[in-house]
């Protein structure tokens, strides 16, 4: 059976492509080194239209405005710039409401934009340009820590990484989100009290990492300003261990948040990336695999979630649980040395 | 070699769900088409393969291994048509359901009326509604060519006046709608479908074509009060297609596959369910539901006359979260027969939806997943039913009569209890008068529904050949009562001359035991005027019915079903009706 693999690799190379959804001006080039708020691409992402009515304006009819427009598709101009007239005794004109530009100008009417600030859109990891997407953006590569999470907040930042205590075991409270963590990611075992991504807020912290979170903080963390990222799913479990281990080893190091929203088929997932220099080139993680005796699995469902272990046999055939449902079933070896048997769909390959 | 599909003997018909891809082989056996097995793989249309060839070539594998017939070679791929010596298919056909759902911008002139005809468009297939635009919302125009801009929907349907009526106000939306379009670079112009005013289609042309993929079908409604949705529906289908193309690679090689017999699933589920209205001409509708993992669809058909509704988002597996954010929590507890913290339920929920290939472990589990069914089920049910024909039972937000109902879903066939799909499609679905649940067991309707336009033969056939289940006969009585009166008499005539009879208690849920495939003769006397579907309240009838998995049902619960405010309340009825239909597991 071929499952998903969870990224959580100690190092990797990364490869990630930056693009808007519209055409901007690209600016940097191949082989550039970047840093996460260098500026990849800029456009005007949301333009602001007023649709014009240069007739009523004018109080003439939409042939006689059309001859009365001083200025055509594509002029730029600052506010109060005349668009249209003088006409009448009281030579009355249709002027720009602000700086932008005509976009479309006739019967009667002009279609004008607001001119706004381009949007920029960041590199969001450290990392090198290996190629660049004409007008909308770059590939970054680089090679360092990656760890995959399962939801996102919707949000991005790039900081340091601040474990909340020595191991990513616990529940995170109030209590231990005192000053010194402002401005740092943080990153702990599970949360289920409202009042601690509140505090967090308020600290206030620029991203938080969670093994697990119950469920029902997800609209309150969506409204939160500051990045959050759940690794292993909504429960009150300790985070997974190969994710633990990197995060305490890299203390103190910049990691790149995207808290983006899972989106499975476009292959979106929130993740977190530690850059590292490192002299081997280890090879681009695959994204699937066969499951089969000797492969690192995580466990993602049920009350063993989310250990990892290691699977020791396939159970051949169908095998029938104690809810009645039929599956196959794998015997798989915990870190404890213990042995359980769980099904195949319910484990991730994991290549840390 | 030209072959067409009414002269083909063997027919793969290939589902691209949004886990799953599933092959189904057909072929004559005995001089009747059958469904012969299935091949499934894990669905390749998204990342990290991005090619749905992929998925199709290994349940395709797996189907090889399984009929021992040779269906790909490794120079020619899949072998079409099917060679002398038993290789290969004659012909292929495919459906999809898999990528995320088009978003659409409906446009009309009235809320209740234009508009209302472009949502019931929009809900024929995957697609979210992400904007609306009507004389009855006060923006200007600038504030629509904003949004439009802004949104960037995939898809703006535009509907509005009957023909030779209201022109000049659709005008000055089509207006913001051509303003906008321009506006955005051409690769992320909209689609656009204009099934408004038939006068206006030149206008519409002449403004819209060239800045827009624009697309005409023939008035949604042409006259007041008619609303004549197929011609749309079809365009929205070739719209789908083209927008799967964009995000899936390895289509335009399905479509060389099957000659562009290619249609989304629902369209197909929908087609299967209106062919049976009109091949068997039943007296009451043929109604299908199928739950997958995302998306849920409901089909109702009415001689031909078919409503189509799909539900994206809405399902028992990455869909689970959004029967919760649909509904409420609560609404998903009152289903269950064992008490278990709201917690811990959301909790399940939100990881099914991260994971939704997972499986339940335990008892628990396994009750939070029916219960999301039975929900997504009820969600769907309610929002269509007020769109059904009204002509026929219930009416209001009662289910009409509909005989039969078939269910689809992995949900359903892998149930690990013989009563829990039977349990799932009568609580969601909550049917009236007397029918028949059905279980659609090999998960073929979509299948022959993209089948049936061209080879109705096959899909008639493959019906015929017992392929969907009898879950069992329902008998649900319509009307008020207290608690305990009783509302019904049945008598049992077997074939062999024994008979009994049952009173039945209002309030009460009760099996009749009859065997699988036993033919029997029902006499129903309903009394204090319950409704039966025997011509109206109060009225007796006799009716034959053949036992299913569980016999013959009769649900006197009422309807709609009433829950009380107290959960354990619930909880001890659910547990109750679960007691009735374990004892004849």
């Amino acid at each position: 059976m071929i499952s998903k693999v969870k990224h959580i690799h100690a190092l990797t190379s990364i490869k990630r492509e930056r693009v808007l959804p519209v055409a901007g001006h690209v600016l940097v080039r191949r082989m550039q080194k970047v840093s996460p708020s260098d500026v990849i691409v800029v456009a005007p992402l949301v333009s602001q239209f007023v649709l014009m009515d240069i007739a009523q304006g004018l109080n003439v009819n939409p042939a006689r405005a059309d001859e009365l427009l001083q200025r055509q598709a594509g002029e730029d101009l600052v506010q109060g710039d005349v668009i249209a007239g003088p006409v009448g005794l009281f030579k009355r004109v249709v002027r720009a409401p602000q700086e932008g530009m005509v976009r479309i100008a006739g019967e009667g009417k002009v279609l004008y934009e607001i001119s706004s600030p381009d949007f920029e859109l960041q590199a969001g990891m450290e990392g090198t340009i290996t190629n660049i997407i004409p007008e909308r953006g770059a590939i970054i590569e680089t090679k360092g820590a990656l760890i995959q999470g399962v939801w996102g907040n919707g949000k991005t930042t790039y900081g340091v990484v601040q474990p909340t205590s020595n191991d990513l075991l616990k529940e995170l409270v109030v209590e231990q989100l005192n000053i010194g963590f402002r401005g740092a990611i943080i990153t702990a075992g599970f949360c289920r009290s409202p009042e601690v991504l509140e505090a967090a807020g308020i600290v206030p912290v620029k991203g938080l990492i969670l093994g697990s979170m119950s469920a029902n903080l997800i609209p309150l963390a969506k409204k939160m300003d500051y990045p959050i990222m759940i690794i292993d799913g909504f429960r009150e479990t300790p985070m997974n261990k190969a994710a633990e281990k990197i995060l305490i080893e890299n203390k103190d190091k910049n990691i790149a948040l995207n808290a983006q929203e899972l989106d499975t088929f476009q292959g979106n997932f929130p993740e977190g990336i530690i850059s590292q220099s490192s002299t081997s080139e280890p090879d681009l993680p695959s994204e699937v695999e066969t499951l089969k005796a000797g492969k690192k699995v995580i466990i993602i469902n049920g009350p063993q979630a989310p250990q990892i272990g290691e699977i020791e046999k396939i159970i051949s055939g169908k095998q029938v649980l104690s809810n009645g449902v039929e599956t196959q079933l794998a015997e798989v070896t915990l870190a404890n040395e213990k042995s359980t048997i769980i099904p195949l769909t319910n484990l991730e390959i994991i290549n840390d | 070699m030209n072959t067409t599909i009414v002269a083909a003997k063997s027919v793969i018909a290939v589902d691209i769900g949004s886990t799953i891809t599933r092959s189904l082989f057909f072929d004559v056996v005995s001089g009747k088409y059958r469904f012969v097995a299935v091949g499934s793989a894990p669905t390749s249309a998204g990342a990290p393969h991005f090619d749905v060839t992929e998925g199709i070539w290994r349940s395709l594998e797996q189907l090889q291994y399984i009929t021992g017939r040779v269906l790909l070679s490794e120079k020619d791929g899949i072998i079409i048509p099917g060679t002398p010596d038993n290789q290969g298919v004659d012909i292929m056909v495919a459906t999809m359901s898999v990528g995320n759902p088009i978003s659409v911008v409906t446009v009309g002139l009235l809320d209740t009326v234009s508009l209302q005809n472009a949502r019931n468009l929009a809900h024929t297939t995957y697609a979210n509604i992400i904007d609306e635009i009507s004389l009855n919302d006060h923006r200007t125009s600038s504030d629509r060519i904003n949004m439009l801009t802004r949104k960037r929907p995939d898809l703006i349907i535009i509907t509005g006046g009957t023909n030779n009526g209201a022109s000049h106000s659709l005008l000055s939306i089509l207006e913001s709608i051509g303003l906008s379009s321009y506006m955005l670079n051409e690769s992320q112009r909209p689609h656009i479908l204009f099934t408004g005013n038939e006068q206006l289609q030149d206008e519409v042309k002449s403004g819209l074509s060239k800045i827009s993929k624009l697309r005409i079908a023939a008035n949604i409604q042409p006259v007041l009060g008619k609303e004549n949705i197929q011609p749309a529906q079809k365009e929205i289908n070739e719209i789908y297609k083209e927008f799967r193309n964009k995000q899936s690679g390895g289509l335009r090689e399905v479509l060389s596959w099957t000659e562009g017999t290619f249609t989304s699933t629902a369209a197909a589920f929908g087609r299967v369910i209106r062919f049976l209205s009109e091949k068997y001409e039943p007296e009451k509708g043929v109604l299908g539901v199928d739950i997958g993992s995302d998306s849920t669809i409901l089909a109702a058909a009415f001689n031909g006359e078919e409503t189509l509704r799909v539900f994206p988002g809405l399902g028992v597996g990455s869909g689970s979260a959004g029967v919760i954010e649909k509904n409420s929590l609560e609404l998903i507890k009152r289903w269950m027969p064992i008490e278990l913290s709201d917690q811990k339920i959301r909790d399940y929920i939100y990881n099914k939806s991260v994971y939704p290939c997972s499986l339940p472990l335990d008892v628990e589990q396994l009750e939070i997943e029916l219960a999301v069914a039975k929900q997504a089920i009820r969600y769907a049910a309610e929002q269509t039913v007020p769109d059904l024909p009204k002509q026929l039972g219930a009416g209001g937000t009662l289910l009409p009569f509909m005989e039969p109902i078939i269910g689809s879903g992995r949900i359903l066939t892998l149930a690990p209890k013989r009563y829990h799909p039977l349990s799932i499609l009568l609580d969601g679905l909550q049917p009236t008068g007397v029918t028949t649940l059905a279980l659609d067991q090999n998960g073929l309707l979509p299948g022959l529904g993209a089948v049936s336009e061209a080879n109705p033969l096959l899909t008639v056939q493959v019906i015929e050949s017992s392929t969907f289940l009898n879950l069992g006969t329902i008998i649900a009585p319509l009307g008020v009562a207290r608690p305990g009166t009783i509302i019904l008499r049945v008598r049992v005539n077997r074939e062999d001359g024994r008979s009994f009879t049952r009173d039945i208690k209002y309030g009460s849920l009760s099996i009749l035991p009859v065997e699988l495939g036993e033919k029997v003769s029902l006499h129903l006397r309903p009394l204090n005027r319950f409704d039966v579907g025997m011509g109206g309240p109060g009225k007796s009838g006799k009716v034959n019915a053949v036992g299913g998995v569980l016999g013959i049902v009769i649900d006197a619960r009422g309807r709609p079903l009433q829950f009380s405010l107290d959960p354990e309340k619930n909880r001890k009825r659910n547990e109750a009706w679960r007691k009735t239909f374990s004892k004849y597991e």
